[in-house]
This record gives C-alpha cells, structure tokens and sequence, in this order.
C-alpha cells in the first residue's frame, strides 16, 4: 500500500511543528511521532500493529528541522514496507539512526549559519538603504527557498528512501554555505558604511564624525570578538563609551 | 492595549522562533517591524531592526545548544523605543533606541534560562505521551507535541511587555529629566550599529571576514559618497 498524496500533505504540515515540544531526553521524539502518525493510521488498519509502529516513532531523534523532513519522508517510505511484510519493523529506526546525524550537521551548517544569516544581512542593508519593502522581499525569498528545499527533501525521502542521501550530497551545500557567509560578511560591511551616511545625514562634517564613530566602534568591535570577548559586555560597553565620548567632546552629532 | 498587543507578538514569535515553522518571522529584522506596526509605528521598528538583527546573527539553535533569546529582547527593545518615542513626541530616536536597548537587552539571556526550564518540562510532555500510548490513546499521545507550545508563548507574553514597560519609562524619564542627553546618546546608538555590524560579520565564521568586512564597508562607503555627491 502507499500513503495517498493527501496524507502525506498533511504529514508536511505537521513536520513545521517537529520541534514544538524539544527536550533533553527524547529531542524531537514527540514531534517525529506526531508528524508521521496521519501515514501510520493510513499504513495500520489493525490497532495493535499501529500502536507498535507509532511506539517506535517516539524514541530519540534529533535532526535539524528543515532536512528533518528527508527522513520523515525516508520513514514513510520504510513504514510502507513494513506494512506490506517486505521489511522488518527496525528498518524504519536504523534509516533514522542513520541520518540524523549527518543530515543535523549538513542542515546546520547550511542553513543555520549560511542561508538565514545571508538573508539577515540583505535584510539588514536592505531596511538601512531602502525601507521595509526590502525586508519584505527578503523575507519573502528566504521562505521561497527554505520551503522549496523542505518540501523537495520531503518527495525525495518518501520516493528514493535511502538514496536520498546522494541527492543531498549532489546539491553541495557546504560549499554554496561557504560563498554564502563570506557574501553575508560583505553585507555586515557594507551595513556598516550605510548606517555611517544615514547618520552623517549627507552633511559633510557629520559624515565624517559618524564614519569615525562606526568606523571605530566596527573596527575595535570586531576585533575585539574575534579575541573572545563576549558579546554582551563590549555591546554595553561600546554604547557607553561612545555616549560619553560625545558627552566629554560636547559633539550632539547631528548633520 | 499596546501592551496587550505586545504580548501577543512575543508570544506567536517565541512559538515560531523554535516550536512552529521557523520561517525567519520571529528574527529581530522581520520582528522589530512588526512589533513598531503593532504599536502603530512601523518606522521606530525599522529603526532597531537591522542592528538587532546584526547583532544577533549568530544566535542559532545548532543542536542541543540554546542561544540567546533574541525574539523576546527584540520585542522589549522595540517596544520600549516605540512606546518611549511615543510619550515624547516624534517618534523612535537613536537615543530612545539606545536607553530601550541597554534596558532590554537582558531579557535576551533571561528568555534562554526560561527556554531551560521549558525543556524540562517538554519532558515531562514526552513522559506523558509514553504513558498515554501504553494506555493505548495513540492520538492523544502524540497531540502532547502541540502543548510543547504553550509555555513559550506565555513566557514570552509576560516578559516582553513588562521589558518595554521599563524600558519606556527609563527612556522617557532620562530625556525629559536630561534632553541634552539626546545628543551623546545619538553617538552612543551608531558606536553600538557599529559593533553591531562586527558582530554580524563575525557571526558568519567565514574565512578572512575582517578582510571581506573591512573591503565591504569601504567599497559600499565610497559608492555612498559617490552617490551622494552625484546627486
């Protein structure tokens, strides 16, 4: 038997919810479970057999949500098979155990520390330069491809099971992440230098002191993370200090 | 009813943030506009968005790591530059951005405690589930997920409005009390967009960043400049 195109719909929806009750012991345990039981109800007419493969369903599993949905789909995949009699019922467990972990680190990376802190940044100069059309947009797009890339991990789980994994592989996402950060980086840059002409108000002499004043805060601020310095106090202190900076010189730095 | 409001924006971003869809809604660059347009000033939001948003970059869920709470803080912050701007007159200013920003920006770590202490109690959710399928309620088990989303959105909608609340009263206070303040304050707000911008960069882990950084800023300072002076 397979799993009508509507049932696994409706398994899509409920994968945005896998993280809704995270915890130590199980993670995303409850979550998976609840994302993959409308396929179960499908797949087990008989109540016992349904309650087995749902039980099954509720041990530990930690991925990152969004290529989480490539083994919800895997999953179903294995669980057909299960019901038809052609698997054992730990096929489903061993593909899982198998990808979380790889898949949490491929997701993480990607999209965690490349893909939303790009569209952060381009948000970011986007609102300085533009306006809130821009953070639309942004958002907008972020959503496009983070969905599309969701809903694509998800077919291809339930269609390829296992050869899902060398879909993923050819997508080469560690490398598009790296071009993403340093493209995020220039971004931060160029953030900076907006936020000094927006302060400078196109005034020439304001310009100036609001170019040094960012110029400086960016400068000894970053080098000042990338030290160790926590983020927190140089936030607080770099506030401060350029406050009383103005305060001692008497500059109101207005344009 | 501000309050109210806030409330309910902090509530539906802590539940997004993690619990449900993480579609970047709940980041401080799309949640500070929001939070201003639900206190009926999009522009102040717009104001703190793009530094919040750089200045918490990096705070990721990479897995079984909690970083801080930027939503929470981004709602106080926001909501206590616009509620301030509001009291004074004309709007979210750097300096009001600024007060509301060193005022809030602790809830970004006391909201990371919380999200402690909600986890703690997820497991007594997935406890329950076990229970309840051992007394063979399947659906109800695992319809245990959806209550995964209650504690944060009351944690949040708590917090955030009593964050702006002291963060507008400080901020209106202090430049009622001091208006010559407005000006260093002004100075203290870009030296923090500033650090801000570092952060971001730094943040990304990117390879030779303070190179890229540095040629960024000065590569878009110079189209600046040439922009301006064209016009």
């Amino acid at each position: 038997m397979t799993i009508p195109f509507r049932t696994r719909a409706h398994v899509f929806w409920r994968c945005l919810f896998l993280q809704a009750a995270w915890n130590r012991r199980g993670m995303q345990n409850l979550g998976f479970a609840y994302a993959i039981e409308p396929a179960l109800d499908a797949l087990y007419a008989d109540p016992a057999r349904r309650e087995e493969a749902l039980a099954r369903h509720l041990g530990f599993f930690n991925c990152h949500p969004y290529m989480a949905t490539a083994i919800v789909g895997g999953a179903i995949h294995h669980e057909e098979r299960v019901a038809a009699g052609e698997e054992p019922g730990a096929a489903p467990l061993s593909y899982k155990a198998t990808l979380q972990g790889p898949l949490a680190a491929v997701g993480d990376g990607f999209f965690w520390t490349a893909l939303r802190p790009f569209f952060g940044a381009v948000a970011a100069l986007g609102a300085l330069v533009s306006g809130w059309q821009a953070v639309v947009a942004a958002v907008v797009l972020y959503n496009v491809v983070q969905l599309s890339l969701r809903a694509a991990l998800f077919r291809a789980g339930y269609r390829q099971g296992d050869a899902v994994v060398g879909l993923i592989a050819r997508l080469s996402l560690p490398r598009v992440a790296d071009r993403l950060r340093a493209a995020g980086v220039a971004l931060c840059g160029a953030a900076a230098a907006a936020v000094a002409l927006r302060a400078g108000g196109g005034v020439v002499q304001a310009e100036v002191g609001a170019v040094l004043v960012v110029a400086a805060a960016a400068g000894a601020g970053y080098l000042a993370l990338a030290r160790g310095a926590p983020l927190f106090p140089a936030a607080y202190l770099v506030a401060v200090l350029g406050t009383l900076a103005a305060a001692v010189t008497g500059w109101d730095g207005r344009p | 009813m501000g309050y109210l409001l806030l409330g309910i924006v902090a509530g539906l971003a802590a539940v997004e943030r993690k619990g449900f869809l993480q579609a970047m809604l709940s980041r401080p660059i799309a949640l500070a506009p929001l939070t201003g347009w639900a206190l009926g000033d999009l522009a102040g939001g717009l104001v703190v968005a793009a530094p919040l948003e750089l200045l918490w970059l990096g705070a990721v869920n990479l897995g079984a790591a909690l970083p801080v709470h930027e939503a929470l803080a981004t709602v106080a912050i926001t909501g206590g530059a616009v509620l301030a701007g509001q009291a004074l007159g004309g709007g979210v200013t750097p300096a009001t951005a600024v007060v509301a920003l060193l005022v809030g920006a602790p809830l970004a770590l006391l909201g990371r405690r919380a999200d402690r202490v909600v986890e703690v109690a997820n497991e007594r959710l997935a406890l329950f589930a076990e229970e309840a399928l051992r007394r063979h309620h399947p659906h109800a088990a695992v319809r245990l997920n959806l209550a995964g989303l209650a504690m944060p959105f009351a944690i949040a909608a708590a917090l955030a409005p009593a964050g702006a609340w002291v963060g507008s009263q400080v901020a209106t206070r202090l430049l009622q009390a001091a208006p010559s303040l407005d000006g260093p304050l002004r100075v203290g707000w870009w030296a923090f967009c500033g650090l801000a911008c570092a952060a971001g960069a730094k943040a990304l882990r990117s390879r030779r960043a303070g190179v890229i950084f540095g040629v960024g800023a000065a590569a878009a300072l110079l189209i600046g400049l040439g922009l301006g002076a064209a016009t």
